[in-house]
Formats: structure tokens, C-alpha cells, sequence
């Protein structure tokens, strides 16, 4: 736990000197003296202490409802979904074993998991997934991926069939409930559910928790899947980058999530490891597709083509992630955007488009908050100077993330927001149809629509994939949504643990810290 | 939010006080030509004190709750992402708040829960305010109480030392070293430290303050050490500047020099007749500075993750947590306010002038 002090002193480079200021000269040119770290933590019992970002008096550890970094942190350690994503972002059992539907997809039967145990010793049951699914589904307030099987489930007839079978049954076909069921937060409750003390199946049980600041976890000894090497688990909150950093550099925490992309080099000569991981998460801007002049489908392709996608990339993401193509969900089996012509810049056709539509002199305002997340306003900045390199003036609005998020959201004629890795129709159910709840760009599209409801009834996995790619092709040729990349999680972990590997689905080796062994400092 | 120096012009600001606590301290009813009992005329002092003071609370009470309800719209603010799906929780948010009665009777509401001592809930988390804010307010204050255990006696060493050798090599390197770490922001003198101590150089102390659950920060002394001294090093240099210029005013004024006439040593000179004439200042300028300490470090606060209020009234402006918004401005203008009452009363204390004046 507590730093060996024999580290390499860290010779001076340029990145360096960025870090620290002069300050880097000054230190860099001492010569590091062996000192041994203040241990933060009793080294009597093992424990595993994470740096994660941002949190407040928001955070909360309901399964259901987890609103920040912090909480997303802690449910994954605390519950458990019937379905997960595999590193590789693929579908695999966790507490059910095996699922089935029947022909149409109204009907889907799960087998659990036996000899899964709760916190508190109590078996886990059918009973248990029918009350968490009823939670789950609230029809006033359901959970974020809820939001689709709260509206077509059949509550009467959904339940236990035995100890170890649980059927749910739905009004209208649903084919991809695999991939929802597999989303973080859906994870299984017991049937006597209390936030406030709170029970699940997940490698840590609850001890302690004081939103804001850290959460104490202790290891459930009988998980059916791996018990955590680690006794305990903190989770601890940071509101700012720089304390993060210096925590896991001074090993006061032996991990964080999303570490400062340009600290991804710096921090390898002192003793700690970037996590790099691709991720399907993207910052799109976002046009109103009803709205002059953006109406005019020659002007969004315009505003498309005008970006160079690698620049922003480079400077926005400091080069942790990938060039996209104006689609979404790339780890989809659907997902078309590498077979479709590449958009790169192109300022003579962005022109002749604007010229086309009358529109040479375009003058717009592109609306962004810090509160978008990491790169957000950079990639708005450099938007600005590509678009001018076409004529386009564009002037960057710069709010408030309580004013971005407000009164107008989902109503900015030209802004930004920002989405993690989905497959493709879930991703669309959320933020493509005239009725998802976060339709940016108020994307209207009847051909589109019914391509999507089309899909969420087909079983024949070869017919849904058709329809997804015609789908795709609509957006490509007609969206509202600039999606110019994907950014890749950047994390980092210190000497002393291990067991992290690159996960897709969300950052710090999805958070699954029962993977995580120490490292002795023999 | 960043500003280690707050308002208050060099000096000037410490002399104004204490002229206007002298002229509040002058004006009693006087009803015959005899001096007053010490104690009437101290009673009648603290009394119109406390009731300007309970005025300004009760003023400042009115800015916070009317530029609290024009943060927008409270509910959206709080919810996000998720306002346009979860109406429930849009309905239980409004009626935490009473977003249904006129601003009026919100502000009845809440002035009077505020004087029974009930701060409401977190409309973020549900908790009571009161335990959201207690450990905190705790942490914070002790932070503040140990930089000034450290920097008056400090600010005071340093002003003396460049005063009595005025001019001097040693002055001039106190001045340097002084006006240098003035202009450094206080959160780049943390990171310094950090780097010199935690991280870069040498890994002799925590670089961030981890608290386990149910500990107060005094149990983590080491993990202080860091805050403590950013804190210091911001300040003393300011302080110390004005009481050097406060002292060697003094040593330039006539009594000076007719105590140097008489034969009167240096250092007896500064000690006995330059100090006690600049103490007035001081008091009022430290005073400022604690005040300050309390809610507006919060650059420090994130920097060291320290549990204070002031990271917790950033994060609560954030969230449009009104009711923690309210409590927390509340509370740190009720702490200007009564360090300015305890400086103004160690003012006159200090000022025989004055203190003859509460008896004419």
C-alpha cells in the first residue's frame, strides 16, 4: 500500500514541464530521495481504494437510478444484471444462465443462476427478479434503460414460474430484450428492496456512505462468480483532476477512471498505468432538423462535411479515440458506418451545398457547456474554425451545465450533447424517434420509424440486422446528428494492483473491481 | 471563487473601522454631564451591535432567498437529463420546494424553519441539511483555526522583524520572498507542494485528504499538513505587508522620534510605542482574512478533496440545492459578521481613545 520510494527518478521531458509548470524543472532536477509514502489506510486488511470522477450530493446508491461517475462505480460492484455485456461488448449470462423466447417475442424466459446469494445470505430467486423488474418498470418513474419495457410489459402476467424461472411477458413484440436486460441499470434487487440499506448479489456489499465523498464496500465472501481478492473496497469522490492524479501518484488510491487524456504519458514515468480501452461513446453535435436553416438537408451534410475528424479527435480526445461517420452504436452486428463512404473534409463540396441552398453566408450559434463532458467544448471551438474555412460563421455559446441542461434542452437549434456505448436500436429508441425522450434533433422520419419498430418485432437476427443498415442509411443521408468520433476510456492504476483489462462498455475495466488482485511489494 | 486577496485597500480599511466603531462607541444616550458605569455603556454598546447585526442577517437573508428562487428553474436544474422522464420525481421536487405559494410566502416558509433551526432537506438527496453540512462546517472551521494559529503569529514576526531592520538585507529578502509569493495563485502554490512532497520528489506526506468513514480531519493530522501550509503561504505574505507598512508609519511619526530624542532603544521604540498603534489595523485585516478562510478556499478544498463548505456551496450552486445553497450562505454571512463584531470590540479595546469614549 504504502510507496516503496524506490522509484526511477523521472527524467524531464516536455509533457512534464506542461504538467507541473517551472515547478517540473525545479523537482524534476532534484534528485528523488527515497521516502517512504504516509500509508494512508491500515495495511492490516486488504483494501482497494478508487479514485472516481466528479459526484456530489447527487450521488446515490440505488440500483435503479444511478445518476453519476461515482454511483455507476458503485451499483457494478453492488448488483447484478440477468444479462451483461462481455468486455467485448457482447451478451453473456450473469445470474441467468440461459434465456429463450418464443416465436414472436412477446414471451421471454429466463433460467437463473442457482446458489446465488444475496448480502445478507438469502437465496436469490425468481420472486426477487419479478419484484425488481416491477421496480425497474415503474410506469412513473422508470429506470433510464427501462424506459421502452415499462411502456409494452404485461405486469399481470410477468413472474416466477418456479424458484428458478422467470417469465416476462410483453403486449407488443420485443426482440432485442437481451440487449436491454444486459445494461447496468437493471441490476437485481431483493423483493424487499431498501435503498437505504442497500442488498444485491454484486462482489461488495454495502457498509458505509456519504454522497459526495466515498462509499465503503466489503467483500461478499460468497459470490458465485469470483470473490474479490481485496477485503474492502473505497470508492472515494473527486471533484477535481488534479487531486485525482495526485492521490493515485502519491498512493493514496491504487486506481481512477477517466484520467486527463494528456496525462495518459505523463503519468507512465511515475509509477502508475494508463488504461486505454476503445468505448462506442461519442459527443455528437446536434441539429435540429426542423428548423430553418437547418431544415434544409444540403446544410446539415455541409455542417458534416466541414469537420476534419481527425484534428478533433487529436485535440478534443488528445488522440484517445476513433474517426466516425455520422452513425452510432459501432459495436452493433448492424453497424454500417465503416462499409459507408468515409465523410472527411471537404470545404469546396460543403460550399457548392450552401451555395445551393442560398445559404453562403450562413451565420449560426453552436451552443456548449463544460457540463457536456470531457472535449465537449474543445471539439465546439475547433467546429467554429473549420466551419469558417467554408464561410460558415459559427459562434460558440458557452453555458452554464444548469443552464445546457435546463429549459431548453432538447430544444438548441445547434448543440452538443453526449452518449455512451448502446447498441444500435436501443441507442435509437433513446434519442431517434419522434417519441424518445431525448430526440436532440427532433428527427421526424416515417420511413425511418417504421424501419425501427419493424426491427424491434423481428426475430430472424439476419432480417432485424437488414432493417437496422436501412435504418443507418437514413440517418447517414439525412440525420441531424454529427457524430465525428469515438472516444476511447482512458483510465489509470497504480503499481500495487493488477487484473484490469480493457472494457468497452464503460471505463476502469468496467468497474469490476473483484478482478483487481494486489501486487506484493516484494 | 480564486482571489487569495479580498477586497479591503492596504491599511485604510483598518483605520475606517476603527474610527466608525469609536464614533458607534462615542454615541450613547447621554442624559446628564456624568460618565456612565463601564458596564451601561458597554451593555448599550453590545446591544446596538447585535441588533445591526441581526439587521444585516435579516437583510442578507432577503438577497439570498430572492437570488436563490432566480436560479431558473429549480426542478429542471436538479433532474437534468431525466426532468423529461420522471414526472413523479418533478412533482415531489416541486412540493419539497412549495414551488405552488408566491415567493412571499416561500420566504415566510422558510425564514421561520430557519429560526426554529430547521434547515429542510437536500432537495438533491433527500438528507437533512444539518447533516449534510455539520461535518463539514466542523472540517472547515478547523481549518480555519489552525492557519490562524500559524499565520498571525507569523504575519506578525515577519512585519516585525522587516520593520526593525528596515531597509536592510534582511528586509529585502523578506520583501522579495514576500511580494514573490503573492503573486503565485494559492491552488499553484498547492500544486507545488503536492509535487515536492507527495508526489514528484518526495513521498513524505498524503497528497489528498482520504477520510475514512466517521472521521473528523483533526484524526488525519498528517493529511492537514498540505491544506495548512497553501493556506499559510497564500496569506502571510499579504499580512505581513500590510503590518510592515502599518509599523514603519508609525515609526516614522513624531512620538516615535521623540522616544528615539529621549534615548529610547530601536527595538523598545517598535515593541513599546510603534506596535500597540498598529494593532487596530491588524485586527481588522486578519479578521477579513479568517471570514474568508471559512466558505472561499474552495480552490483548495478541491485541490486537497478536503471536506469543507466550500466545495459543497460550488457543488450545491450546481445542483440548484436550494435549501443547502441557503443554510450554507447563511451561515458563512453570519461568520463575517460576528468576526467583524469581535474585531471592532478588540478595536476599542485596543484604542485607549477609544475605550475613554465609552465612558464620556
Amino acid at each position: 500500500m504504502g510507496g516503496s520510494g524506490a522509484r526511477p527518478n523521472p527524467g524531464i521531458t516536455r509533457r512534464r514541464l506542461l504538467q507541473f509548470g517551472a515547478a517540473g524543472l525545479a523537482l524534476g532536477a532534484v534528485s528523488s530521495l527515497a521516502g517512504c509514502a504516509a500509508d494512508p489506510v491500515g495495511a492490516t486488511t486488504s483494501r482497494l481504494l478508487h479514485g472516481a470522477t466528479g459526484g456530489g450530493l447527487k450521488d446515490t446508491l440505488d440500483a435503479h437510478f444511478p445518476v453519476t461517475v461515482p454511483d455507476i462505480a458503485r451499483v457494478r460492484n453492488l448488483y447484478e444484471t440477468l444479462l451483461r455485456y462481455s468486455p467485448e461488448y457482447e451478451i453473456e449470462p450473469c445470474l441467468a444462465e440461459s434465456w429463450e423466447r418464443n416465436a414472436d417475442a412477446t414471451v421471454w424466459t429466463f433460467s437463473l443462476r442457482r446458489g446465488v446469494t444475496f448480502h445478507d445470505g438469502r437465496p436469490f430467486t425468481a420472486d426477487d427478479v419479478a419484484a425488481s423488474v416491477l421496480r425497474m418498470c415503474d410506469p412513473e418513474q422508470p429506470s433510464a434503460y427501462a424506459l421502452t419495457i415499462s411502456k409494452i410489459i404485461d405486469r399481470e402476467s410477468s413472474g416466477a414460474l418456479d424458484e428458478h424461472t422467470y417469465r416476462m411477458v410483453l403486449t407488443s413484440p420485443y426482440a432485442v430484450l437481451d440487449q436491454t436486460m444486459a445494461n447496468y441499470t437493471l441490476g437485481m434487487v431483493p423483493a424487499d428492496y431498501d435503498p437505504d440499506h442497500p442488498i444485491g448479489t454484486g462482489p461488495f456489499r454495502y457498509e458505509s456512505f456519504v454522497p459526495g465523498q466515498r462509499s465503503l464496500f466489503v467483500r461478499h465472501t460468497d459470490h458465485w462468480e469470483r470473490t474479490a481478492d481485496f477485503e474492502e473496497l473505497v470508492i472515494l469522490d473527486f471533484a477535481d483532476d488534479a487531486a485525482k492524479v495526485n492521490a493515485l501518484l502519491a498512493g493514496q488510491v491504487q486506481s481512477v477512471d477517466n484520467l486527463p487524456r494528456y496525462l495518459a504519458g505523463a503519468i507512465e514515468e511515475q509509477g502508475a498505468h494508463a488504461l486505454v480501452s476503445e468505448s462506442g461513446g461519442w459527443t455528437p453535435f446536434t441539429i435540429r432538423v426542423d428548423q430553418e436553416p437547418f431544415s434544409d438537408v444540403r446544410v446539415r451534410q455541409a455542417l458534416r462535411l466541414v469537420v476534419d475528424r481527425q484534428e478533433m479527435i487529436d485535440q478534443a480526445f488528445s488522440g484517445f479515440g476513433r474517426v466516425a461517420n455520422d452513425l452510432y452504436a459501432p459495436f452493433d452486428p448492424a453497424y454500417i458506418g465503416d462499409e459507408l463512404p468515409q465523410r472527411v473534409q471537404d470545404i469546396d463540396e460543403a460550399k457548392s451545398l450552401l451555395k445551393q441552398a442560398g445559404q453562403e453566408d450562413l451565420q449560426v450559434e453552436l451552443v456548449t457547456s463544460s457540463g457536456i463532458g470531457a472535449g465537449a467544448v474543445e471539439s465546439a471551438n475547433l467546429f467554429a474554425q473549420h466551419a469558417r474555412k467554408a464561410g460558415i460563421d459559427v459562434r460558440v455559446n458557452k453555458v452554464d451545465s444548469s443552464i445546457f441542461y435546463g429549459d431548453q434542452y432538447l430544444s438548441w437549434p445547434f448543440a452538443q450533447d453526449f452518449w455512451e456505448t448502446r447498441m444500435y436500436l436501443l441507442q435509437a429508441e433513446a434519442c431517434a424517434l419522434s417519441d424518445s425522450p431525448y430526440n436532440e434533433t427532433h428527427f421526424s422520419h416515417p420511413v425511418f420509424e417504421q424501419l425501427i419498430h419493424d426491427a424491434q418485432r423481428e426475430v430472424d437476427d439476419a432480417k432485424r440486422r437488414t432493417l437496422l443498415q436501412d435504418a443507418q442509411r437514413i440517418e447517414y443521408e439525412e440525420g441531424g446528428l454529427v457524430v465525428w468520433g469515438f472516444k476511447s476510456h482512458v483510465d489509470a492504476y497504480s503499481d500495487f494492483v493488477t487484473g484490469f483489462e480493457p472494457v468497452i462498455e464503460m471505463p476502469m475495466s468496467g468497474f469490476r473491481f473483484n478482478r483487481a488482485s494486489p501486487v506484493d511489494e516484494a | 471563487m480564486s482571489s487569495a486577496k479580498p477586497p479591503g485597500d492596504v491599511g485604510g480599511a483598518g483605520e475606517q473601522l476603527t474610527t466608525a466603531s469609536v464614533a458607534l462607541a462615542a454615541s450613547g444616550p447621554r442624559t446628564d454631564g456624568r460618565p456612565r458605569s463601564a458596564v451601561r455603556a458597554w451593555a448599550w454598546w453590545l446591544l446596538r451591535r447585535v441588533g445591526l447585526a441581526v439587521l444585516t442577517l435579516w437583510a442578507v437573508s432577503v438577497i439570498v432567498f430572492l437570488s436563490t428562487t432566480a436560479l431558473g428553474d429549480p426542478v429542471r436544474a436538479i433532474l437534468g437529463k431525466d426532468y423529461e422522464v420522471s414526472p413523479e420525481r418533478v412533482a415531489a421536487i416541486s412540493a419539497e420546494l412549495h414551488l405552488d405559494r408566491s415567493p412571499v410566502e416561500r420566504y415566510v416558509i422558510w425564514l421561520g424553519d430557519l429560526l426554529s433551526g430547521n434547515l429542510g432537506n437536500s432537495v438533491v438527496n433527500g438528507l437533512p441539511v444539518g447533516e449534510l453540512i455539520g461535518e463539514r462546517l466542523t472540517n472547515s472551521l478547523f481549518l480555519v483555526t489552525i492557519v490562524a494559529l500559524i499565520m498571525i503569529p507569523l504575519a506578525m514576526l515577519v512585519a516585525l522583524v522587516s520593520a526593525r531592520f528596515r531597509g536592510g538585507p534582511i528586509d529585502q529578502t523578506l520583501q522579495v520572498i514576500n511580494l514573490t509569493l503573492a503573486g503565485i495563485p494559492e491552488f499553484v502554490t498547492g500544486i507545488l507542494l503536492v509535487a515536492l512532497f507527495s508526489t514528484t520528489v518526495l513521498h513524505l506526506l498524503p497528497a489528498v485528504t482520504v477520510l475514512p468513514p466517521g472521521e473528523m480531519a483533526w484524526q488525519r493530522p498528517s493529511s492537514m499538513v498540505l491544506p495548512v501550509a497553501t493556506l499559510v503561504l497564500a496569506i502571510v505574505p499579504y499580512l505581513a505587508r500590510i503590518l510592515r507598512a502599518n509599523l514603519l508609519e508609525a515609526m516614522d511619526a513624531d512620538y516615535a522620534e521623540l522616544a528615539r530624542l529621549k534615548g529610547v532603544p530601536e527595538s523598545a521604540v517598535l515593541l513599546r510605542h510603534a506596535l500597540p498603534n498598529t494593532l487596530v489595523p491588524a485586527v481588522q485585516v486578519t479578521a477579513l482574512q479568517l471570514a474568508w478562510l471559512l466558505g472561499g478556499v474552495v480552490l483548495v478544498e478541491y485541490l486537497f478533496n478536503y471536506p469543507g463548505i466550500g466545495a459543497l456551496l460550488v457543488d450545491s450552486v450546481r445542483n440548484a440545492d436550494f435549501p443547502v445553497v441557503q443554510a450554507l450562505a447563511m451561515i458563512i454571512a453570519a461568520a463575517y459578521i460576528v468576526v467583524n463584531l469581535v474585531a471592532d470590540l478588540l478595536s476599542i479595546l485596543l484604542t485607549p481613545r477609544a475605550r475613554t469614549g465609552m465612558l464620556a
